[in-house]
C-alpha cells in the first residue's frame, strides 16, 4: 500500500515531466536497464520465443524488486520464455515510452504495473494494435480487454478484521484508517471489515467503536490518517487513549488499516504507558512482522507477491501460446491461490467494465505462523523478524529460541 | 517564563492616550502584548476544547501529551523565525529532520555497530548518533547556507531543491524500509513513561525558572538604572515576580499530577518493594525529556536572538539588509549561519521524533516545513523581515497542535483539522497585521 509515498512520487514524477520538458535528454532513461536487444527481436529464428515484456510504474518501494520481479522473471525463463522490464520512475509519461519501447523489442504479452489507470490507456491501445494481450499486474486498468492479477483488498480488510474478532469477540474497538482520499482506506477495507462481521457486531452492542461520530457506516466509524503518515498515526491515537483514559473506557482491539499506521500505533501504546493490545495492519513490513514477533501487533496481513509474480508469469506464457483469457489455468500456493478456483474470473470494475480476473487471497500472518513468511523468501528477512526477539516472545517459536 | 524575561528587555512602550486601567496595569509591567495576546487566544482554545468535551480536555496527561506532540514543530520554528527574520525561508527543514532521523536510526542499529564496533554495550552510543546526527544537520544547513548567501541562489529556490532532494536521498538511506530497534537511551529523547525527568526534578526546574526569572528582574533593573533608562515602578516588578514564579511553579505541579500509568506503576512497586495503596501508587512522572529539550531551545535561542551579536545582526540585515551591509555586518556570514543553525535544529527535532517512533520512517518530518513555517508566523513572524520573537512561535506551534490534539480528542477526522488549521492560520496573521495597522 504504502500511500504515504505518494507525496513524494508526486514530487518525482513532478521533477521527471520538467526534467522532459526542459532538454528531453535529461530525464532518466530506465529502459536501459532491460536488454538492448531491439534488432534481434526481429529476426525469424526469433519469432516463436515468447517474450515478456513488464513495465514498473517505480522501484521505489523494496517490494517490487525483492519479491515480483524476480518470480515473474524465473517463472517466464523456467516456461522457456525471455523477460525484458523498464522502470517508469512514477511518471506516467515515462510508462507510455517503456510500453512502446517493449513493443519494439518484440513484446509478445505484456504485463503493466501502471502507474495511472486511466493515463497507461494509451499504451493499452497500442498492445491491442499489435495484437498483444496486457495483464494488469497488482493494480487495476480500466479496460476489458486486460486480464487483472491482484490480491484481493477487500479481503485484506476482512483478514484484519476477522484475526481481530476471533481474539477480541466483545469490546472496545478503535479503527486507524488511512489516508482519506484513497479509496483502500474509506470503502475497501472496510467493506472487509463488515465482511467479516464487525459491523454487526457493532449494531448488536458486542463492540464498541471508540472513536467514532455517528452510527453511518463506514463513514462515521475511525480516523484517518492524512497520507498514511506514521508519525500522524501516533499523534492521532495518542489523543484517543488519552480520551479513552479520560472516559474511563478501555481499548481493548484496535484496527490498523495498514502497516504504517499500526507502528504509529504501537509508538503511541509507547508513548502513553499502554498495554499492546490486540493489533492489525497489512503489508508485512519488516518492522511490523518484527512488532508481530515480539507482540506489539497481532496481526499483519501479509499479500505474498511471491505468488503474485507467479501467476503473472504463467498467465503470460499461456497467453504467449494464444491461449484464451478465459481457458488459463494457473497453479500456485493453494493458501494463496483465489478462492474462485485456477480459473479466471469475471471481475467487475468500479468503471463498469468487465474483466477476466484473478483475486488471489492475502494471509493473516500471526506469531504462529510467523515462519511462514520468514521461509517464503519474503523481503523482510529473518534478522529483521527476529530483531530483538526473546525467549518470552510470542514469535520466540518462529525464531527459532 | 521566558516571554516575561522578553518583556523586561523589551524597550518600554510609550503609551501616551488615556487607556483603560487594565490597559495601564499591563503598559507598566512592560509585558510584550503581542506575547500576552497569543497566551490569551491559546487559553481560549484550550478552554473551548474543556467545555467541547464535557470537562475531560484540561487534564495533565491530555496537557502534556499535546506539549509532547508540539515540541517538533516547536523546535523548529525557534530556528524558522530567525531565517524568516532575515528576509529568507527554509522548505528543507522536513526533509532534513526525516533524512538526520533516518541517519540516527541507521547509526545506532547497523553503521555504528557493523562500522565502528559500537554494539548495544556501548553506554553512549545514543550520544555518539545524536553528535554524528547533529554534524549531519549543520552540514546540509550549512551547504545550503553557503549556496544562498555565497552563491546568491534564493532562499526558497535552494531549499525547494533540498525538499526534493533531501527526502528522496531518505529512501536511499534504507531502501524505502522502515527502520525500527533503536538504541533505548536514545528512546527517553521521545518522552513516554519513562523519557520524563521525574516528580523532584520538576519542582527543581519550576523553582530555577523562578529564580532565574526573579534574578533577571533585579539584574535589567540595576542595569536600566546604571544606563538612565527609565525603570518600571517598583509593584510592577514585584507583580510580574509573583504572577511569574507562580505561572512557572503552577505548570511544574501541574507536570506533576501526571502519573506514571497503572500497570508500569506497579511494576517499579514491585521491583522497589514499596506496598501497593488501594488506589495504585501514583507516582509523578513531570516533564517528559522533549518538553525540557524544547525549554531549553527556547532559552537559548532567545539568548542567541537578543543578546548575541549574530541574533542583533539577523534583526538588523532583516530590518534594512542596505543598512547592516553598509554599516559593516558580515551579512552573508550572518545569512549562512541562520542556515547552519536550523540545520542543527533539525537534528534536534528529528532525535525527539524517532525517539518517539521509535523508528524512523520514510514519512519523518512530511510537510513539517508547512507547519513549521504556519507556527512561525501565527507567532508574530513578518515575512517582510526583521519581526518576530522565538517564544512567539514556541507559542504559535502550541496554538496549531492544541488545534489538531483537540480536535482529534472531541474525534474530528484529519480534513476538518485540516480545515480549522488553516483558518486560524490566517486569523492569527489578519489579526496581527489589523493590530500593527492600528498600532502605527
Amino acid at each position: 500500500m504504502h500511500m504515504s509515498h505518494r507525496r513524494i512520487a508526486a514530487l518525482f514524477g513532478a521533477v521527471a515531466v520538467l526534467a522532459a520538458a526542459c532538454g528531453g535528454g535529461a530525464s532518466p532513461t530506465p529502459a536501459a536497464s532491460a536488454p538492448a536487444s531491439a534488432g534481434a527481436s526481429t529476426a525469424p529464428s526469433q519469432a516463436a520465443e515468447c517474450i515478456v515484456g513488464v513495465s514498473w510504474n517505480n522501484f521505489q518501494q523494496p517490494r517490487w524488486a525483492a519479491t515480483d520481479q524476480p518470480n515473474i522473471k524465473k517463472t517466464v525463463e523456467a516456461g522457456g520464455g525471455k523477460y525484458i522490464d523498464a522502470d517508469a520512475n512514477l511518471s506516467s509519461e515515462q510508462q507510455l515510452t517503456d510500453v512502446n519501447n517493449l513493443i519494439n523489442q518484440g513484446a509478445k504479452v505484456l504485463i503493466l504495473l501502471a502507474q495511472d489507470q486511466n493515463a497507461i490507456l494509451p499504451a493499452v491501445q497500442a498492445a491491442k494494435d499489435h495484437n498483444i494481450p496486457v495483464i494488469a499486474y497488482d493494480r487495476l486498468i480500466e479496460d476489458p480487454s486486460v486480464l487483472y492479477i491482484t490480491f484481493n483488498n477487500v479481503g485484506v480488510g476482512k483478514a484484519e478484521a476477522e484475526a481481530l474478532l476471533k481474539k477480541v469477540p466483545k469490546g472496545n474497538y478503535v479503527i486507524i484508517k488511512g489516508d482519506p482520499g484513497d479509496p483502500n482506506a474509506s470503502t475497501f477495507l472496510p467493506e472487509g471489515f463488515k465482511q467479516a462481521g464487525l459491523l454487526d457486531k457493532i449494531q448488536s452492542g458486542d463492540i464498541t467503536v471508540l472513536n467514532s461520530t455517528g452510527t453511518n457506516w463506514p463513514q462515521d466509524y475511525g480516523t484517518y490518517t492524512d497520507a498514511w503518515d506514521t508519525s500522524k498515526a501516533q499523534q492521532n491515537m495518542e489523543a484517543i487513549i488519552d480520551k479513552a483514559r479520560a472516559d474511563g473506557k478501555t481499548i481493548d482491539a484496535i484496527l490498523a488499516e495498514n502497516d504504517s499506521t499500526a507502528l504509529g500505533v504501537v509508538a503511541a501504546e509507547t508513548a502513553k504507558g499502554h498495554p499492546f493490545v490486540p493489533l492489525s495492519g497489512q503489508d508485512g513490513d519488516p518492522a511490523n512482522l518484527n512488532n508481530v514477533a515480539l507482540g506489539k501487533q497481532y496481526v499483519d496481513v501479509w499479500k505474498n507477491s511471491n505468488e503474485l509474480g507467479k501467476a503473472a508469469g504463467q498467465a503470460a506464457l499461456a497467453l504467449c501460446q494464444g491461449t484464451a483469457m478465459a481457458d488459463i489455468t494457473i497453479d500456485i500456493d493453494p493458501s494463496v491461490a483465489p478462492t474462485e478456483g485456477n480459473k479466471p474470473i469475471d471481475f467487475q470494475t468500479p468503471g463498469g467494465k468487465t474483466v477476466k480476473a484473478f483475486i488471489l487471497q492475502p494471509t493473516p500472518i500471526t506469531a504462529e505462523n510467523l515462519d511462514k513468511v520468514i521461509s517464503a523468501g519474503w523481503y523482510a528477512t529473518k534478522d529483521d523478524i527476529c530483531k530483538g526477539v526473546t525467549a518470552s516472545d510470542p514469535g520466540a517459536k518462529a525464531c527459532g529460541l | 517564563m521566558t516571554h516575561l524575561a522578553d518583556a523586561a528587555k523589551a524597550p518600554p512602550t510609550a503609551e501616551q492616550s488615556p487607556l483603560a486601567s487594565l490597559r495601564r496595569l499591563v503598559a507598566a509591567t512592560e509585558i510584550d502584548l503581542r506575547l500576552f495576546g497569543m497566551l490569551v487566544a491559546l487559553a481560549v482554545i484550550l478552554l473551548a476544547f474543556n467545555v467541547l468535551s464535557g470537562g475531560k480536555f484540561l487534564r495533565p496527561v491530555n496537557m502534556v501529551t499535546l506539549a509532547v506532540q508540539a515540541t517538533t514543530v516547536a523546535i523548529l520554528a525557534t530556528g524558522m523565525v530567525l531565517v524568516i527574520v532575515s528576509r529568507n525561508i527554509d522548505l528543507s527543514v522536513g526533509s532534513l529532520t526525516g533524512f538526520v532521523a533516518m541517519s540516527y536510526a541507521l547509526l545506532m542499529t547497523d553503521w555504528l555497530p557493523r562500522v565502528v564496533g559500537l554494539g548495544p554495550d556501548f553506554p553512549f552510543r545514543w550520544a555518539v548518533a545524536l553528535a554524528i546526527g547533529i554534524a549531519i544537520g549543520a552540514g546540509f544547513g550549512a551547504l545550503q547556507g553557503f549556496i544562498i548567501a555565497y552563491g546568491r541562489v534564493p532562499s526558497f529556490v535552494v531549499t525547494l531543491g533540498g525538499l526534493l532532494s533531501i527526502r528522496g536521498a531518505v529512501w536511499y538511506l534504507s531502501n524505502g524500509a522502515a527502520v525500527t530497534g533503536l538504541d533505548p537511551t536514545f528512546q527517553l529523547l521521545g518522552g513516554g513513561p519513562r523519557g520524563s525527568i521525574g516528580g523532584e526534578l520538576t519542582w527543581l526546574v519550576g523553582i530555577a525558572a523562578c529564580l532565574g526569572l526573579v534574578f533577571l528582574l533585579v539584574n535589567g533593573r540595576r542595569q536600566r538604572r546604571r544606563f538612565g533608562f527609565p525603570v518600571r515602578p517598583m509593584w510592577a516588578e514585584v507583580l510580574i515576580a509573583v504572577v511569574g514564579c507562580l505561572i512557572v511553579l503552577g505548570l511544574a505541579a501541574f507536570a506533576n499530577m501526571n502519573y506514571l500509568p497503572p500497570a508500569l506503576a506497579s511494576e517499579y512497586a514491585r521491583q522497589h518493594g514499596i506496598p501497593e495503596p488501594p488506589g495504585g501508587l501514583l507516582i509523578p512522572m513531570g516533564l517528559p525529556y522533549p518538553i525540557v529539550i524544547l525549554i531549553g531551545v527556547t532559552i537559548v535561542m532567545t539568548w542567541i536572538a537578543r543578546r548575541r551579536r549574530f541574533g542583533r545582526y539577523v534583526y538588523a540585515y532583516g530590518g534594512n539588509p542596505e543598512a547592516a551591509e553598509l554599516g559593516g555586518i558580515n551579512t552573508r556570514w550572518t545569512i549562512m549561519k541562520t542556515f547552519i543553525l536550523m540545520g542543527i535544529l533539525a537534528s534536534l527535532a528529528a532525535a525527539v521524533a524517532v525517539g518517539r517512533l521509535n523508528a524512523a520512517t520514510l514519512d519523518v518530518g512530511e510537510s513539517y516545513e508547512l507547519y513549521v513555517i504556519a507556527a512561525a508566523v501565527v507567532g508574530g513572524t513578518s515575512f517582510a523581515g526583521g519581526i518576530g520573537t522565538i517564544p512567539g512561535a514556541v507559542l504559535g506551534a502550541f496554538v496549531m497542535q492544541s488545534l489538531a490534539y483537540g480536535l482529534a480528542f472531541l474525534g474530528v477526522n484529519s480534513p476538518g483539522q485540516n480545515v480549522a488549521a488553516g483558518i486560524v492560520l490566517v486569523l492569527a496573521v489578519a489579526f496581527d497585521s489589523w493590530n500593527r495597522r492600528r498600532g502605527t
